[in-house]
């Protein structure tokens, strides 16, 4: 990683999207370069019309060209193309700041810790001169040790599950406490306005990305900007689920776009003829208790309207939830795990520690042969989706083996289960609107079902096809049950659960059915998958 | 660069001369030393193909990694219960930059698997692609037009078997819906045994289309739980294969269907056809798949039961008629 290559990033990344515009348009039948630039009027014109306050320079900006457009020469138009690009080239990099990225190292955990300590002081006093509580929290698993061997191979692409806005703040605190640079990686704009935690992106390496943006012209612009950083060997990041997961799962339907840039980058690297390899890196984040789960699952059971691509006004931007949130962690002791997964190159195949992909029977191959035929290394756009779509697959799979099961997530599963099973109705939201804390289950017969279900889950581990968490691994069913019954009822409002006397009454059902939807689509328990558009296998 | 066929059964011996009939080199590997002279030699391969010629550009060999090596398209024909044995021999012999064209009709038994995911599994190759349709061997190999489906989603792959198959007698389609097409092609050997029962017990050409439009009902259900997309089971692969492996006297599983309505217990019925019935091994396993995935598949059931569980014939094929009738188009 060299900071002074970020102006060749950004004119790389310029010069490459403007000439593919520009060899389209005079490719026969190709697209006219002035039909480009309509596109980007159109898109950006209904933007800005949604854009309640601001946006007058844009709004003059398109407005002349939308003016001079129609007396433009081919030569011209080709320019304003340049123009709109570099426009959107330095939007996006814009936030990147060399200096700051340096800075970034040394800021980051004690930024956190003050956050939080400042928002619980009891704990500030009693903790002085001890370890940072972030380090006590936050567990990391899984091939540590072999992404930072590879890290020296080539460059290395970090894709993690996407709960909640905290995901890029802790990531970002693991990877200094690895002793790894910075990594680069997509922000959207709305955390750079979110007054919290817009501090930390600044510092984190980030690039912007503005969702609201639907000029296909910016979305190519964003992707060649994540190929050619990744080309100049600078480890990046990104959520390939896109947007934080509503329903509570694990991901499964992943993003290609970004994802491609792995492959994009790759094969660039490979036919200038650079022994480049790009490592994916899976990661799962494993909560016990999310920050904006009540506020995701509503979005999800799209009971506030229609669902939200964006949600700004959520836990994440206010104050008083996150003080709830820190106080609840700290006072539990509660462990959120980090689990890195294995490595793998751009089509989905296993790496070992020097960086040398593998097939199924563990023997070194030659990733460039997927690009290669009679020997040379060819373009395919349609053959690339494919190896993207595998790889995504790959990450889908890497993700649910590297799933840790929380007490919290194991507690609701069980929970829902006996629910689900002794009740009449088939509608899912009929049903959850059907559980009420008036209708409460007896604790035993929860804990039969809890036991079952931690015996599947520990002959699973065993298999390596879940990982526990450390309650869940080496407590008893009902310890595992009070342990989650208090974290419960430690920060949401509603407890998706708590304890009435001999029975367990359910609070927020929704709750309930985000934290066991962690779990699901896994068949465990026999259960079906109740989150639609899940395809098993 | 010659291309490499793996298995010298009745399909893959004639997808061996069909290749050489369009002008390629094709190696054909076969375990069996005396099937290999008798193709080199005598140019027939008696046990699977008896009465038709073997076009002499088919070259067949024992030695596995001298045919692998020498192309770069391999074509595997190796039936479901040896796939992955013989996926895995060969992996070690394979390179990213290889595509590999399948075959073969089934499923694994105890994973469920298709057999592109075994390949997926067991080898480094990704160009991979499916070739499956209503294809009677002995109708290609008497030079009669057919036609069949390439499933894949590499562009290369496509283009391959096109190259390799497609010629005046024989039109290739694509599909990338790799899932449909390799359920719709195992799926549709359990239907034809209940063809074969129905032909056998002379229940008539209502009774047969019954079977055939119902049966492609539940091989969509089936398919469509795994991801397969509904109107490929409309195409070749799907109602187009299912049509003629029911109504075709050749075909292998009909032929098991009917000795077995005539009385004829399973081990002779197979003995008696002397090759693979793929019909059998996925009955079992398309039985599993309805079970655990809770999929509507009255007729697979009752092969099923015919076949594993010795129940008889006609016992089942009135029970079928007895059921509740549900929706008639129920997807």
């Amino acid at each position: 990683m060299n900071e002074a290559d970020a102006p060749a990033i950004r004119a790389d990344v310029v010069h490459r999207v403007v000439a593919s515009v520009i060899a389209e348009s005079r490719a026969g039948g190709g697209r006219p370069v002035r039909e480009v630039i309509n596109e980007t009027l159109f898109h950006e014109k209904r933007r800005l019309a949604r854009r309640s306050e601001g946006g007058d320079e844009e709004r003059a900006y398109y407005r002349e060209i939308r003016h001079k457009l129609p007396q433009t020469s081919a030569i011209d138009a080709e320019s304003i193309v340049s123009d709109i690009v570099t426009r959107y080239a330095d939007e996006i990099s814009g936030h990147f700041n060399p200096s700051i990225y340096r800075f970034a190292t040394g800021v980051i955990n004690p930024g956190l810790t003050g956050l939080l300590n400042g928002l619980s002081p009891k704990r500030l006093f009693r903790r002085r001169g001890s370890l940072q509580p972030w380090d006590e929290m936050l567990v990391r698993q899984g091939e540590v040790d072999k992404l930072l061997k590879l890290r020296e191979r080539g460059t290395i692409l970090l894709v993690p599950t996407h709960s909640s806005n905290l995901d890029s703040i802790l990531l970002g605190a693991a990877i200094e406490r690895m002793g790894l640079p910075p990594f680069t990686y997509g922000a959207g704009l709305n955390l750079f306005e979110n007054r919290i935690v817009g501090y930390f992106m600044h510092n984190l390496g980030a690039y912007t990305v503005d969702r609201l943006k639907t000029d296909p012209l910016y979305r190519r612009v964003l992707k060649e900007y994540s190929t050619v950083v990744i080309e100049y060997g600078r480890h990046s990041l990104f959520f390939p689920g896109g947007t934080r997961s509503r329903s509570g799962c694990v991901e499964t339907h992943l993003k290609k776009g970004l994802l491609g840039t792995a492959l994009d980058a790759y094969r660039n690297c490979a036919a200038a003829g650079h022994d480049r390899r790009v490592f994916v890196v899976p990661v799962t984040i494993n909560y016990p208790l999310v920050l904006e789960a009540a506020t995701l699952i509503d979005d999800h059971l799209q009971i506030s309207g229609r669902a939200r691509h964006i949600i700004v006004d959520d836990e994440f931007s206010r104050l008083e939830r996150w003080a709830q949130y820190a106080r609840g962690l700290f006072a539990l002791d509660m462990h959120i795990y980090l689990r890195f997964g294995a490595a793998m190159d751009p089509f989905g195949n296993p790496v070992d520690e020097h960086g040398d992909s593998l097939d199924p029977q563990g023997r070194v191959i030659d990733p460039s042969g997927y690009l290669r035929r009679g020997g040379e290394i060819v373009e395919d756009e349609q053959r690339d989706r494919e190896y993207t779509r595998l790889l995504a697959a790959a990450i889908a799979n890497a993700f649910q083996k590297n799933t840790v099961a929380c007490a919290t997530n194991v507690v609701a599963y069980a929970l829902f289960s006996v629910l689900r099973n002794e009740s009449s109705e088939s509608d899912l939201y009929r049903f959850l609107r059907s559980v009420t804390p008036e209708l409460p289950t007896p604790v035993d017969t929860v804990l039969e079902e809890l036991r079952a279900l931690l015996e599947e889950l520990a002959y699973r581990e065993s298999e390596g096809r879940i990982h526990l968490g450390e309650i869940v691994r080496t407590k008893d069913a009902e310890l595992i049950l009070e342990h989650a019954l208090k974290r419960f009822g430690a920060y949401h409002t509603d407890a998706a659960a708590r304890r009435d006397g001999s029975f367990i009454a359910v609070e927020n059902a929704n709750l309930l059915f985000y934290y066991r939807n962690r779990l699901d689509g896994l068949g465990l328990r026999g259960q079906r998958s109740e989150v639609p558009g899940r395809i098993s296998r | 660069m010659s291309i490499c066929l793996l298995g010298s059964g009745n399909w893959g011996t004639t997808l061996a001369h069909l290749m050489a009939c369009n002008g390629h080199d094709v190696k054909l590997w076969c375990r069996s030393r005396s099937v290999r002279d008798e193709i080199n030699k005598k140019h027939t391969n008696r046990r699977y193909t008896e009465g038709f010629p073997i076009h002499k550009g088919v070259q067949a060999s024992n030695d596995l990694r001298a045919c692998v090596d020498s192309s770069d398209t391999i074509i595997h024909v190796i039936p479901s219960k040896a796939f992955r044995e013989v996926s895995r021999t060969i992996a070690h012999m394979l390179r990213p930059d290889h595509v590999i064209i399948h075959a073969t009709k089934g499923l694994e038994q105890g994973t469920q698997k298709r057999m592109s995911e075994i390949l997926c599994e067991e080898t480094c190759v990704r160009q991979i692609g499916v070739l499956s349709g209503p294809n009677i061997a002995r109708e290609i190999l008497a030079d009669k037009p057919a036609g069949t489906v390439i499933a894949t989603r590499f562009p290369r792959v496509a283009a391959e078997a096109q190259r390799l198959f497609a010629g005046p007698r024989f039109r290739v389609y694509d599909n990338s819906d790799v899932v449909g097409v390799e359920m719709g092609g195992a799926l549709k050997n359990i239907i034809a045994i209940a063809g074969g029962v129905i032909a056998a017990l002379e229940l008539g050409e209502n009774a047969r289309s019954l079977l055939i439009t119902r049966g492609l009902g539940e091989m969509t259900r089936i398919g469509m739980s795994f991801g397969a997309e509904a109107p490929t089971f409309m195409g070749l692969a799907g109602m187009g294969d299912l049509m003629v492996t029911c109504a075709s006297p050749h075909s292998r599983n009909h032929r098991l269907g009917r000795a077995m309505a005539a009385g004829t217990g399973l081990e002779e019925a197979l003995a008696s056809l002397g090759m693979v019935a793929e019909g059998v091994n996925t009955s079992r396993v398309a039985h599993e798949i309805a079970t655990e995935r809770r999929v509507y598949a009255p007729v697979v059931e009752a092969v099923y039961q015919m076949v594993h569980e010795d129940r008889a014939p006609s016992d089942v094929a009135r029970e079928l008629m007895l059921m509740e009738a549900r929706p008639d188009i129920d997807l």
